[in-house]
């Protein structure tokens, strides 16, 4: 048994005053009314946790053989299920207290969820009148709950603040209830707020934007909350386009004072990183430090989108998110024509909308038209509706499968009526197995609701759509819907994940999650983003450019004394970790080595791979956590840190071949002529690109010069010596922060 | 399935369904696998370089057209050098593909094809795997090159600013394995223009200077089977482009219709894209379009009578696109006071089934990998109600393919029938991996007999009978068919040659008769064939193609494990009797077991339970019950197939040849002389005054060098023999068996 969250029965208390038991409010008239199963014997259930997922709202029959449905959804069934099943044993009306159910929830016979009403609280007491009426059942015209208010729906709090909120409901029959006591409370991050049962909201030290989602039966409200640090912002960054006006406005709102704009070589590194998976060349850095133009940075964005680098860079984001997954050889064609589509789509700057509509409605042949393969990956209507919504709709669909999404308007409904358009999705077998060819399969699209056994055309998220032809192909109709300039949607989930990618942060958490109950943490920014984008008609490489010019992207990652704790709200950059393959192309890059994958061309950076499967053979890949295309969540990618991680850079038989390589650059540097200050420039140009600084030069001059000694106390020959001092320094710079991470 | 292939599989699978695995599958067959360079230009001479399988005592190159002529390339001394061969094409030879064939032991190989070419040939004279070794491609001209595996071929060419160069990269339609990527890049190797589907680059020069070309295998594999020829020209703006030739998909055997003219009779009018904007037709029609832009759909609406009956059929994918047609037809019926038109759906046509299981490519043979069905249309449309039709084509795979190439042709004609044939090598259905013998040349050994399956295509309700007949075949080869009986899609070929049939080639006539309408009517009989043999189909699917010919040929040297005859050719029986039919067998080698089970094949007799035919007899006896199988009156071609497990021994005649064993035993003496010879000019050598020391040092270096190439001689002899004498061990081989055709003329019972 999980544990489950502890009671605050004094507050509690007071649903004797919702029930009428004791104190009536609003315009119900309480005296002896009876008890509203609906109304107030299920949110009774639910805020005691009896109805959770790992209770007795447990697929397969509930805890113990006891279900209830989630979160009290079904509440008919839930009265079958108390009231009817298991021949009454539930419910003695002689003795409401001698009932099983009373009994378990009150801890008074052995219940392995422990205590959940005791007999003391207003809760039982509301069960037992319940029960003591004779279980009365709710007429049909009974009261039904309609919303639910959070007051006060906003503020502006001060760190250590607290706030306590009222939720109100609304009933059809106009009667309003205090169901504060009642509804479920949680904090969309417990870093800035936390919330207790009852209500009452605490901030915490650090500033931002807190949001607090209160959920009562069915029902949805948010409180959102800024926690402003309240620092004098004397100075900003000159703004430089949209994204640095909304991004300043909330600093200043917020009175989070940003780092200032990074250095040249700061920002060389970052954006070759963040946009083309490499670090700049020698050359490169070299000449762009030495450039005086002021429109350089611009420049070079422009020249990196244009590089085929962007288009390997993106594409290995992307398929991993489409599941581009080698589960058998039989799959290599179709994983590398995948992979070949998507890179290929990128480098056009293929719009995202017609890219998506090519994948989402793709017939014919995996070779003739390879997004095909994603049919190959996602064979049943069900995973296809749930991938679509939860990648390029930012929604995700599956608890709606067999209830109401719990913290969403979703119901079983809009789930089958978004199945719906993949319902006519045709296969024929093709000479490879495993692989169908797709195509549109005439006839009216539908698809049957698993409950009501109600067949429902095709509509998205609410939005019927027009009658949908049997010769029309239901997923056009989807990716014409998509691609609407006022789909809230669409444009919106792929600007907060290309955010995302550069701020380390969405401005939704996470970033494939839209829902009301989860805002944004710069609302007007998303805003401006998603129009900009809608506009570019979706222009993927402006997207990019929108972002990465700004000076919001271009602060320093060097904290100031006022905006060390943000984490939210961009006032710096947010130092990452290298990516798995992109930390071992750096690594390659820096130890002039290349890495060898099975049955590719020698020199294929790890970036550029098309699947999976060079996974199993690189551990370097596995340790740092490239994914294995099983989910369309980036959070399959790791990027933590481990010990793996840290032995492997320190003692793994792979890096140290590549530091001793006989024509790396150890090596190379080692035979070099040069004096021993250019040689150690080169290495920081490529691994930092920059210089180093005195300090960093005469400690690398200064170690280099030592004489190296073997195990027996003789000095090492100078040629080896040399190699192995280079190779020592290598490995250093290898495994600083500065290089393992983009900052 | 119908009898005939039920039979052909129960024939084929009983005997070898559990031992199968442990043993080779097909006899050796000659494979004719590369020809480098994979072509010529017109009016020139090429030196040639072939390779395959089988291919011992390699002698003729032939094509499949007499204005390229081969001859074999001559050492200093006037002796052939095997595999290499100088090809002159004349210069009235038309640009286009050519089968390339070379004479074997074992009879013609398979083919590869061979292209004719007005580009500048160029083939690179060594590795361009980087840009920095990149070749450099003039314009107007076509590159021979060959993908090692992990690698990526590079070139460079130089262009003008507004140039339009158009880069067309000819994979699988000349044999070749690859699924090119090709890409267009700066002068730095930076992509700009990539195409992976077999397309072609069509590239506006944005600027003056170099750039390069990079071509790759879409997953990296390479090796010899993995050749190109990379087109590049310039092309004038606005023209159309004409690609390099390819070679037909298996499926077009079965387009045009017999007489459609070249060119369609109307062209689509866009906007046609809805009922409302129906380009209005008469039938009949005959019409030309496209699949264009993405998800388009083109309405046709025309005025019907009832009992009219019209047949429909259109191309695309035949025509070699990756295309799958629908088309719908609904009766309009028109709202009467304002009310909105009524659509009654009348006729729904989608694909052409082929007429036999197509391969699953599983690792069990289950079927051939030829499709002869198409995704293509042909139906019939019943009006039952005068009135006014619309009928909408649409591209199953186009919802989001914006191709402008992608084209159709769609016929509504009365009925005007008529049949194709097509046909191939039949294999054994095998749980076995092994797919190497469905490449399979007509290439008979002495006293075998092979069958060739045939399906027909029946255009427009025609269902008669089709007779099966080869002509212009090489001496002592004989051909029998087994007809396509009416109502049915398949028959077959047995092509027998006499034990004693000298070496032969000859390109054959191989037809359909018919009488249509009352006409007899004649088709060509299309051959197909897999361009490779596949040792494991579960790493690779079969690619097949038609082949431009018939080419039949005799080994005249190697004889069938097995042959055997009917003592009689024809047997007369009166209905209701039972037949003897009296086989004589002769085995040229032993078989593991000594039964082989087979099964009766030709219309009437293919009900008849198979039998044990036991090989080590001289002769046996097979009798049919007419009175069970219910033939008739009639005659009857009939044939038995099935298949055993032959101890083949490959071309035994070299071991056996005294010659090898005396060369190697001369080589022997010859370095034992040698040796001798060195060991004196060494002792020599060594007690030399010092003025001769410089001169007999260079005595015995040359005694020395002497020595080590009669020791390579010797070495590559004895070599030889033990590679000859391996093959020549017997060796456990699966094939089939079949026996030469009679005819059972069955007479009506005698009245009294």
């Amino acid at each position: 048994m999980p544990s489950q969250p502890s009671l605050n029965w004094s507050a509690i208390a007071s649903v004797a005053c919702v029930l009428g038991l004791g104190c009536p409010i609003g315009s119900t008239q309480a005296a002896e009314r009876p008890v509203s199963f609906v109304n107030d014997v299920v949110p009774v259930l639910t805020k005691a946790g009896c109805n959770m997922g790992t209770c007795h709202a447990k697929a397969g029959g509930g805890q113990n053989g006891f279900q209830l449905s989630l979160l009290g959804f079904e509440p008919a069934e839930d009265f079958e299920h108390i009231v009817l099943e298991a021949r009454g044993r539930r419910l003695f009306f002689a003795n409401p207290d001698k009932s099983l159910l009373l009994l378990k929830a009150a801890g008074q016979v052995p219940h392995r969820g422990g205590v959940r009403l005791p007999v003391s609280s207003p809760g039982y007491a509301a069960v037992r009148e319940w029960i003591r009426q004779g279980v009365p059942q709710d007429a049909a015209n009974s009261p039904k709950l309609i919303g639910i208010e959070v007051d006060p729906k906003k503020g502006s709090l001060r760190r250590q603040a607290t706030q306590q909120l009222k939720v109100t409901a609304r009933y059809s029959d106009g009667s309003m209830r205090d169901v504060t006591d009642m509804a479920l409370f949680e904090s969309n991050d417990k870093a800035l707020a936390d919330v207790t049962e009852s209500g009452l909201v605490k901030v915490l030290d650090l500033p931002g934007k807190v949001s607090v989602m209160v959920r009562y039966q069915t029902c949805v409200a948010v409180f959102n909350a800024a926690i402003p640090l309240g620092a004098p912002v004397p100075t900003l960054p000159p703004e430089k386009n949209f994204v640095d006006a909304a991004v300043f406005a909330n600093l200043k709102d917020l009175g989070i004072p940003p780092s200032p704009v990074c250095d040249d070589a700061t920002f060389l590194r970052r954006v070759t990183l963040d946009i083309a998976g490499r670090l700049p060349t020698e050359e490169e850095a070299k000449a762009f430090l030495a450039d005086k133009s002021a429109d350089k940075r611009d420049k070079w964005i422009d020249e990196l989108l244009q590089s085929p680098d962007y288009a390997d860079f993106f594409a290995g984001k992307w398929t991993a998110l489409l599941k581009n997954r080698r589960d058998d050889e039989s799959d290599t064609v179709s994983n590398f024509a995948f992979h070949a589509w998507v890179r290929d789509s990128l480098l056009s700057n293929k719009p995202y909308d017609q890219f998506v509509r090519e994948l989402l409605a793709a017939t014919g042949t995996v070779i003739g038209n390879p997004p095909v393969a994603w049919y190959k990956r996602v064979k049943e209507p069900k995973e296809q509706l749930e991938d679509v919504a939860q990648l390029f709709l930012g929604v995700r669909m599956q608890c709606a499968q067999c209830h109401h999404h719990p913290f969403e308007r979703w119901s079983q409904d809009d789930y089958y009526s978004l199945a719906a358009f993949f319902s006519q999705v045709g296969r024929k077998p093709s000479g490879t197995r495993g692989e169908d060819l797709i195509f549109h399969k005439r006839g009216m699209a539908t698809a049957t609701n698993m409950k009501t056994r109600v067949a429902l055309k095709p509509a998205a998220f609410g939005d019927s759509m027009l009658a949908i032809a049997p010769d029309e192909d239901p997923r056009l109709k989807l990716a014409d819907w998509m691609k609407s300039p006022k789909n809230p949607f669409f444009a919106k989930v792929l600007v907060n994940r290309y955010w995302k990618h550069f701020f380390q942060r969405g401005l939704i958490e996470p970033e494939d999650d839209i829902r009301d109950s989860n805002p944004p943490s710069n609302p007007e920014l998303l805003a401006a983003l998603e129009k900009h984008f809608i506009d570019s008609k979706f222009d993927m490489k402006e997207l990019v450019r929108v972002i990465t010019r700004s000076n919001a992207y271009q602060l320093s990652s060097t904290p100031n004394k006022d905006n060390i704790g943000d984490r939210q709200n961009y006032s710096r950059y947010y130092p990452r970790r290298l990516s798995a393959e992109v930390m071992l192309d750096s690594i390659d890059q820096l130890a002039s080595t290349q890495t060898d994958f099975p049955n590719l061309p020698a020199g294929t950076r790890a970036v550029a791979l098309p699947d999976n499967s060079y996974n199993r053979t690189s551990p370097f890949l596995r340790v740092f956590g490239r994914p294995e295309g099983q989910s369309v969540c980036e959070c399959e990618r790791v990027q933590s840190s481990s010990l793996a991680q840290s032995l492997h850079m320190i003692n793994a038989a792979d890096i140290r071949a590549k530091l001793a390589h006989a024509n790396g650059r150890a090596q190379n540097l080692a035979n070099d002529p040069r004096p021993a200050e250019a040689k150690i420039k080169e290495l920081y140009l490529v691994a930092f690109a920059r210089e180093p600084r005195p300090e960093e030069l005469s400690a690398a001059l200064g170690y280099l010069n030592e004489p190296r000694m073997n195990a027996a106390g003789q000095k090492v020959d100078a040629q080896k010596a040399a190699r192995e001092n280079f190779q020592d320094l290598l490995w250093a710079m290898m495994t600083t922060k500065e290089f393992l991470f983009n900052h | 399935m119908n009898i005939t292939r039920a039979t052909l599989a129960g024939a084929l699978l009983l005997g070898w369904a559990t031992s199968a695995c442990a043993q080779s599958v097909g006899l050796p067959a000659p494979r004719l696998l590369t020809i480098t360079p994979m072509g010529g230009k017109v009016g020139t001479a090429v030196e040639v370089t072939i390779t395959g399988e089988y291919l011992d005592e390699a002698g003729d190159l032939i094509f499949s057209d007499p204005r390229i002529t081969a001859k074999r390339k001559l050492d200093a001394a006037g002796s052939p050098i095997a595999n290499h061969y100088a090809v002159t094409i004349a210069a009235d030879c038309p640009p286009e593909l050519y089968e390339a064939r070379v004479m074997t032991r074992l009879g013609a190989s398979s083919s590869r094809v061979f292209a004719v070419g007005t580009l500048t040939e160029v083939t690179p004279a060594k590795p361009n795997r980087s840009l920095a070794t990149a070749q450099e491609l003039p314009m107007n001209s076509v590159c021979n090159g060959c993908l090692a595996a992990r690698s990526v071929d590079f070139y460079t060419f130089s262009a003008k600013k507004g140039q339009r160069v158009i880069v067309d990269c000819a994979t699988r339609g000349i044999d070749s394995k690859l699924n090119a990527t090709v890409v267009i890049g700066d002068a730095a190797g930076r992509d700009l223009l990539v195409e992976r589907r077999g397309g072609v680059l069509d590239f506006a020069v944005p600027k003056d200077g170099s750039y390069s070309i990079k071509i790759h295998e879409l997953t990296f594999k390479g090796g010899s089977a993995f050749y190109y020829r990379l087109g590049l020209w310039e092309q004038p703006a606005g023209t159309p482009i004409v690609r390099q030739p390819g070679t037909k998909t298996v499926n077009s055997f079965s387009w045009p219709p017999v007489g459609l003219p070249q060119q369609a009779a109307q062209t689509e009018v866009e906007p046609n894209n809805s009922g409302e904007t129906a380009q209005k037709i008469k039938l009949p029609c005959d019409i030309s379009g496209r699949f264009y832009p993405a998800a388009d759909v083109d309405f046709y609406e025309f005025e019907a009578k009832k009992g009219e009956e019209w047949w429909i059929e259109v191309a695309s994918e035949r025509l070699g696109l990756p295309t799958d047609p629908a088309i719908l037809v609904q009766q309009v019926i028109k709202g009467e006071k304002g009310t909105p038109d009524k659509l009654v759906d009348v006729l729904e046509l989608s694909d052409i089934p082929s007429p036999v299981k197509v391969s699953s490519n599983g690792y069990a043979y289950d079927g051939p990998p030829y499709n002869a069905g198409s995704s293509d249309i042909l139906g019939k449309l019943a009006i039952k109600e005068d009135g006014t039709y619309r009928l909408q084509l649409s591209d199953l795979f186009g919802g989001t393919r914006s191709e402008a190439g992608h084209i159709y042709r769609l016929v509504i004609r009365k009925a005007a029938p008529d049949f194709a044939l097509v046909g191939w090598a039949i294999h054994m259905e095998l749980r076995n991996g092994d797919r190497n013998a469905v490449s399979k040349p007509i290439a008979l050994r002495g006293g075998a007999t092979v069958a060739f399956e045939v399906v027909a295509f029946r255009r427009d309700g025609f269902d008669g009978d089709i007779e099966l007949a080869m002509e212009g075949l090489p001496k002592g080869v004989t051909a029998h068919g087994l007809k396509i009986p009416a109502g049915q899609s398949r028959g077959m070929m047995l092509i027998t040659a006499e034990a004693d049939a000298p070496r032969g080639y000859a390109n054959a006539t191989f037809v359909g008769r018919a009488t249509v309408a009352g006409q007899a009517v004649t088709r060509p009989c299309r051959l197909a064939s897999v361009s490779w043999p596949i040792p494991d189909s579960w790493g690779e699917i079969p690619s097949t193609r038609l082949l431009a010919d018939v080419p039949v040929s005799v080994s005249g040297i190697d004889h069938a494990p097995l042959t055997i005859t009917p003592k009689t050719p024809m047997i007369e029986a009166r209905v209701g009797e039972k037949v003897t039919v009296p086989l004589a067998h002769k085995r040229t080698c032993d078989f593991s077991g000594n039964k082989i089970h087979m099964k009766a094949i030709g219309a009437g007799f293919e009900r008849a339970p198979g039998f044990d035919l036991t090989v080590t007899d001289d002769a046996s006896q097979v009798v049919f019950d007419l009175k069970t199988l219910n033939v008739p009156p009639g005659e009857y071609r009939v044939s038995f197939l099935g298949g055993g497990v032959a101890k083949y021994r490959y071309q035994p005649e070299v071991v056996l040849a005294a010659s090898v064993e005396a060369e190697s035993k001369k080589k022997l003496e010859e370095v034992k002389s040698l040796e001798a010879e060195v060991k004196k000019v060494a002792t020599d050598a060594q007690s030399a005054p010092p003025e001769k020391k410089e001169q007999m040092a260079k005595a015995l270096a040359a005694a020395n060098a002497k020595m080590k190439a009669a020791t390579d001689a010797l070495t590559a002899t004895q070599q030889q023999l033990t590679r000859a004498k391996q093959a020549a061990q017997p060796k456990d081989i699966v094939d089939i068996v079949v026996c030469e055709p009679f005819t059972i003329r069955v007479l009506p019972v005698e009245k009294k």
